[in-house]
């Protein structure tokens, strides 16, 4: 990007006057933010459009949150490696508020883009919504050159150029790198997975751990900010994901933090801080009976922030007629209540179990309990959809009488 | 429910009546009309259903008109195993009692408001009113068929009896299935409500999703797209910087050769310059050499061409001498030919003239024969004119003389014959008016012999002085006499007519008639022979022209415009000859005056024999002609040819003269220009110059050819060619990536990512929503139909018993064909009689009022056993049936008494006279 030094320029100017403090502690150490993922525009359908809505607020907010932290800590910036949005192609609305967002940081941030805002043809970075709103303490990098951000402070970051890399993503920001200069320290910022963790699941070329380490062991680099892995992670001692600022699934195991890097002359600090707000949570249950109904009843309750809470519900077992009606209408009430509660339909098997004593306590006679008897027998048989009927059958009975 | 007793006072036209009714058994209550039946039936229902101080206008309308009394009813009754006394007086001296004995004899008894509230309470504890209602048919109402499915006596006994329970309680839940389907689901299992338009919704869905993602995918290929475009840009302006100095090499190595390349171009013009002079010299000479032989071929050719010329000249002049020859002696024989046609003519004009003379002698003597004949016919024919009898005329005589012979008898029969005989001298006379001697024989006036006389009128005989008798024939005689006078009169003019005297000569005339019409036939035939070939005066006179003969006499006389020939042969004794004669009137020619002079030398046999020769002699002079005429063809066309040959020859030979002149005088230009001498050595000096050149050219191009002067301008040439195409390509990836980043940049404005999300996020909430619609969708309609089948079979299984109850009564009127059908109600729908089955509705009136009253008696018999039977009761019905409906009905009714209270109010006892063990009660007025 041609724009690039004078950005750097006036990041360094920025610091040099507006943190005074911070160049001071350079001596010493550095505080800055590393963040990731924040794929602003991502949209979740077990949301629902209003769950929708409230968690793509959420996100904007936990990157404001970022700022608050980087008061807080006195970072002196900001980086984040990659995904900041969740398409090149998102609405400009999202671009828009995602600006108004990173005005709230009020430190320099460098953006990195990763797979899902690659530098590709018709890149969001290029485009003018991007270019026309952006704050000037925001610097987009764009290739692999080093930029000295603080006077004894280079950033290199490897920019995914396409969402098809032929070869390791981080390879072009260090490769060849020579060693900093004496007195120098340098931060390298990438995106992708590694081959370590992607257990060779991965479709596109991973990150080569052996010679990012290689590289921080021969003082090239003192710390590599990672992003793609939505869980905080820590790979080395100066190599981290940190994860997502928000939680988008259920499967992620420490979303939503924000990690505080302080970077000293031999020693290295790294803090996760919590800036998200939602909750993602898959459960489990095994219904039989009215006590394993009382024990979900519960589990629900105990959820803490209950409307910003998406919960993914496993399930299965077999429940009396009356049981499944209190079942069913639990859900439905939770879901009122959590920002989602979805039945997960792959592991949803829990069957009606029609007694006697059900069919008997609706004191039904004549056809109208032959044919409840009929679809009880069907169920009994392997029936699915005799099931639903005879649920809904015995509903209707229980309210007629 | 039994009925014991009704008694009524003061109660519309009925001032005191009661009447007992059998607890058991069919009763059939008559009485005529207004003496009131129906009021029976109203007072029962009134006393029940109104209080004694009733202000209702049925109480009015129940007193008596004009009558200030008060109505009252009292009736007796079984009601719930206790007998019951009810007695109600309405309006005036209002009162209510009620008695009643339980079923172990104990007594209670009220009156006024509580009696009332009493007997209302058991009514509607023990009597179910939609049974009552069913079973009492009122007037007029017997036709209509019972709907008694929320009876529930009946539901009761049919419940006991099918085992079914009815499902009254659960039609909640039936409505309320009915309810759920109706959400989901049309009565015809399509898709409705909510549920139809959340597929739609999905439908729709799926579109926006669809084009959405579409839309991005577009996105996507762009960016690979460009990202290839990009590369290939990057290769390719790589390959064309490349390329674009090995151009410049070229370029340079190039300049150094081109000065060795102008100096061989130099030097290969002027050798083309040389090599075209040499070619003309060489020419020059070739052209010399061939005009000197051309001169030498020419004068030899003309030589000889002129011999050739004169000896067919020659040649033509003799044949044109030969040709003159022959047409001279064509010429003789065309002219003896003319003169031996000329013989031959002569001879044929002599045959003719001999033949004509012949013809004419012959035709001469067949119209003297014709002449003959004619007359003979005109003879006959006069004859046969003057006779008047023919067969016909004969037979009608015969016939007129039969009927004289036959009238004559019956005269002689019908009156007196008369003998009169003389015996003395003296003088008899005879005298009267119709007497008859016979046969034509005259009475005579004196008698001289026996006569016999006919006396058709009156005779008298006298005896001068001595006697007269006086004879009448009277009766009929005068009739017989006239029927012979007129058979008499008519044979005479029959013979007058036919101008004979009797039948004889009659029948002689006939006989010479026909011979003279043989004969005239015979002459007809004769002249018809003659004229066979037409007339032969027309001939004749034809031949006398030809001949020149014409009449001797010659002198016409000028007043006499009568032509010759005119003359009459002798007519006098040949009547109706004239008329033959008239045909000839125009006939000019004169057979009186023809001369016929004798031939000279005529003899035709000689003539025909010269004519033979003469034709013989011309045939031979045809020949010689024909043969003179070939030769003297023959000769012509020699000459012809010969002339041919000599023109041509002459033509050749000028053609040759021209030739030959043309050469020379080409020569003659040739020469002028350079001498013969002079040729050679001018193409000998020209090729010398060419050599010399072309060792100079191998010199200059073995010298390019060491500098590979033509390799370095080629490989230039190629080397830009191929950098303008890579400057081609390069322009069009150039334009492509623009226009397709151009394309990126758009949809990146656009959001497309974000709409497709949005899409397939709103598409999976409404596709979620609706498999939670179709869930339940099916649900319901599982419900429904699973419910919906039991509750059909349940329902047939629930009617079987009022079905079999109402079919087995029906067998005992119908047969054993019979057969019934119910609805919901437990209504009959249809009915099936000898396998046709039919909707109730379609029945004869007559049919539908029995099924009504077999359906009440069905009815009847099912709940008769329980506690809340009731009595069937019929106010006038059975109106609609024939004599052996009513016969069976009766035995029904009959029968139907065996279980049951049966009550029929009639004021027709006849219809149920065949009601078995009835008992009748007799309502008086």
């Amino acid at each position: 990007m041609a724009g690039n030094s004078g950005v750097v320029g006036v990041l360094v100017a920025w610091l040099s006057v507006g943190r005074v403090s911070v160049l001071s502690a350079m001596e010493d150490s550095i505080t800055f933010l590393h963040s990731s993922d924040w794929q602003l525009g991502m949209m979740r359908r077990f949301l629902g459009p209003d769950g929708q809505a409230r968690w793509a607020q959420a996100r904007l907010d936990a990157v404001m949150r970022i700022g608050d932290v980087a008061k807080q800590t006195g970072a002196a910036f900001v980086v984040v490696t990659g995904d900041v949005f969740e398409h090149n192609q998102v609405e400009r609305q999202t671009i828009l508020r995602a600006c108004e967002a990173l005005k709230r940081i009020e430190v320099p941030v460098v953006l990195l883009p990763g797979n899902h805002d690659a530098l590709e043809p018709g890149s969001l970075w290029t485009s003018a919504q991007w270019t026309g709103h952006a704050p000037s303490h925001v610097m987009v990098v764009t290739d692999s050159k080093p930029i000295e951000i603080l006077p004894g402070l280079e950033i290199v970051g490897a920019p995914w150029r396409s969402r098809r890399p032929l070869a390791d993503p981080a390879a072009p920001g260090y490769a060849e790198l020579p060693p900093a200069p004496e007195g120098t320290k340098r931060i390298l910022l990438a995106h992708g997975q590694l081959t370590s963790l992607s257990g060779g699941m991965s479709d596109v070329p991973t990150i080569d751990q052996v010679a990012l380490e290689a590289a921080v062991a021969d003082g090239r680099l003192h710390y590599v900010g990672l992003g793609d892995r939505h869980s905080t992670t820590e790979v080395t001692e100066r190599i981290w994901f940190s994860g997502t600022q928000e939680v988008t699934a259920p499967e992620e195991t420490h979303p939503g933090n924000v990690l505080k890097v302080t970077l000293g002359a031999d020693a290295i600090e790294v803090e996760p801080v919590r800036v998200g707000a939602w909750h993602m949570v898959e459960h489990h249950a095994e219904l039989y009976d009215e006590e394993s109904l009382a024990a979900l009843e519960d589990w629900f309750a105990e959820l803490p922030e209950k409307e910003r809470t998406y919960v993914r519900l496993a399930a299965d077992g077999s429940l009396p007629l009356p049981l499944l009606s209190r079942l069913d209408a639990m859900v439905d009430a939770q879901n009122e209540v959590f920002a989602s509660v979805e039945r997960w339909a792959k592991f949803w098997t829990v069957r009606p179990a029609p007694d006697a004593a059900d069919l008997d306590a609706l004191q039904l006679s004549g056809p109208a309990r032959a044919a409840m008897e009929e679809l009880r027998q069907a169920l009994a048989g392997g029936d699915e959809g005799a099931g639903a009927a005879l649920t809904l059958m015995h509903r209707l009975a229980r309210d007629a009488g | 429910m039994r009925l014991h007793s009704l008694t009524l006072r003061n109660f519309r036209g009925v001032k005191d009546r009661s009447v007992s009714l059998p607890a058991i058994g069919t009763t059939v209550v008559v009485g005529d009309n207004e003496v009131g039946k129906s009021s029976l039936v109203e007072a029962f229902a009134l006393v029940f259903e109104l209080p004694d101080d009733s202000k209702a206008k049925r109480i009015a309308d129940i007193q008596p008109v004009g009558q200030d009394v008060a109505p009252e009813v009292t009736v007796e009754l079984t009601l719930g195993g206790r007998e019951l006394t009810y007695t109600k007086r309405w309006l005036k001296n209002r009162a209510t009692e009620l008695a009643i004995v339980d079923p172990d004899g104990r007594r209670q008894s009220w009156t006024g408001r509580e009696a009332h509230n009493e007997a209302e309470r058991l009514f509607a504890e023990n009597v179910d009113p939609v049974l009552w209602q069913t079973l009492m048919v009122s007037q007029g109402q017997s036709l209509v068929l019972p709907t008694p499915a929320d009876a529930e006596p009946l539901i009761t006994a049919v419940t006991a009896e099918s085992g079914t329970p009815v499902d009254g309680a659960s039609m909640p839940l039936v409505t309320a299935v009915e309810h759920e389907y109706l959400r989901y689901w049309t009565r015809g299992g399509r898709p409705t409500g909510e549920f139809a338009k959340s597929a739609q919704w999905v439908a729709t869905a799926e579109l926006t999703a669809a084009q959405a993602l579409k839309a991005m995918d577009e996105v996507v290929a762009d960016i690979r797209r460009a990202e290839r475009l990009a590369l290939d840009l990057e290769d390719l302006s790589g390959r064309l910087g490349e390329h674009l100095k090995s151009v410049e090499e070229l370029r340079i190595r190039k300049k150094d050769t081109d000065e060795i390349l102008l100096r061989r171009d130099s030097v290969r013009a002027r050798a083309e310059t040389a090599r075209a002079r040499l070619e003309n010299h060489t020419r020059t000479r070739v052209e010399r050499e061939r005009l000197l032989a051309e001169v030498a071929r020419f004068t030899e050719a003309d030589a000889e061409l002129a011999k050739r010329r004169t000896d067919a000249e020659t040649v033509a002049r003799k044949a044109a001498e030969t040709v003159r020859a022959a047409e001279a002696a064509l010429a003789e024989i065309v002219e003896l030919k003319e003169e031996r046609r000329g013989d031959v003519h002569e001879a044929e004009r002599l045959v003719s003239k001999l033949a004509d003379r012949a013809e004419l002698d012959r035709l001469l003597v067949q119209q003297s024969e014709l002449v003959d004949v004619r007359a003979r016919i005109a003879a006959a024919g006069m004859v046969l004119d003057g006779v008047k009898v023919d067969d016909a005329v004969v037979a009608a005589l015969e016939d007129a003389r039969a009927k004289v012979v036959e009238a004559r008898a019956a005269l002689a029969a019908g009156v007196p014959e008369v003998s009169v005989r003389r015996v003395g001298a003296e003088v008899v006379l005879l005298s009267g008016t119709g007497l008859d001697a016979g046969a034509g024989v005259k009475v005579p006036g004196e008698l001289e012999e026996d006569v016999q006389l006919l006396v058709s009128g009156e005779l008298v005989v006298d005896v001068p002085g001595q006697v007269e008798v006086r004879v009448h024939a009277g009766g009929e005689a005068a009739t017989l006499r006239s029927r012979l006078d007129e058979a008499v009169r008519l044979e005479k003019d029959l013979l007058k007519q036919a101008r004979v005297k009797d039948l004889a000569a009659a029948r002689e005339l006939l006989r010479k008639a026909d011979m003279v019409s043989a004969e005239l036939q015979e002459a007809r035939r004769t002249e018809r022979s003659l004229t066979a070939n037409g007339d032969p005066s027309e001939r004749i006179a034809l031949l006398c022209a030809r001949l020149g003969i014409s009449a001797a006499t010659g002198e016409v006389e000028e007043d006499e415009p009568k032509p010759s020939g005119k003359q009459l042969p002798p007519v006098e004794d040949v009547p109706g000859q004239m008329s033959l004669f008239e045909e000839f009137e125009e006939d000019t020619f004169d057979f009186s005056d023809l001369v016929v002079p004798a031939m000279e030398g005529g003899d035709l046999g000689a003539a025909e024999r010269a004519l033979e020769d003469a034709r013989a002699e011309l045939a031979v002079a045809e020949r010689l002609l024909s043969d003179a005429e070939f030769a003297a063809a023959q000769a012509r066309k020699a000459a012809d040819e010969d002339r041919s040959e000599a023109q041509q020859a002459r033509a050749r030979s000028e053609l040759a003269e021209e030739r030959l002149a043309a050469a020379v005088e080409a020569l003659v230009a040739a020469r002028a220009v350079l001498a013969d001498e002079e040729v050679e050595g001018e193409e000998e000096k020209a090729t010398a110059e060419v050599e010399a050149v072309l060792d100079e050219l191998t010199a200059v191009q073995a010298q390019a050819h060491e500098a590979g002067a033509d390799e370095a301008a080629g490989a230039l040439n190629d080397a830009l060619a191929v950098a303008t195409r890579l400057q081609g390509e390069r322009d069009v990836l150039r334009d492509s990536l623009r226009t397709t980043e151009g394309r990126l940049e758009q949809s990146g404005r656009d959001g497309l990512a974000t709409r497709r999300d949005t899409a397939e996020l709103e598409l999976a909430a409404i596709r979620a929503e609706h498999e939670g619609l179709k869930r339940r969708a099916d649900a319901a309609r599982r419900v429904y139909e699973t419910l919906g089948r039991h509750r059909a079979e349940a329902q047939t299984k629930y009617s079987e018993p009022l079905q079999t109850r109402i079919e087995s009564l029906g067998r005992s009127v119908y047969g054993p064909s019979f057969k019934v059908w119910l609805d919901d109600d437990l209504a009959v729908a249809e009915r099936e009689l000898d396998g046709a089955r039919l909707r109730v509705e379609s029945l004869s009136t007559g049919a539908q009022e029995q099924l009504a009253i077999i359906t009440r008696l069905a009815i009847s018999h099912l709940v008769s056993t329980g506690e809340g039977s009731v009595p069937v009761i019929f106010d006038d019905a059975l109106g609609w049936s024939d004599k052996g409906r009513l016969r069976d009905m009766g035995a029904l009714l009959g029968r139907a008494g065996d279980h049951g209270q049966v009550i029929i109010l009639t004021c027709m006892p006849e219809r149920y006279e065949y009601v078995p063990r009835a008992t009748f009660i007799k309502l008086e007025a």
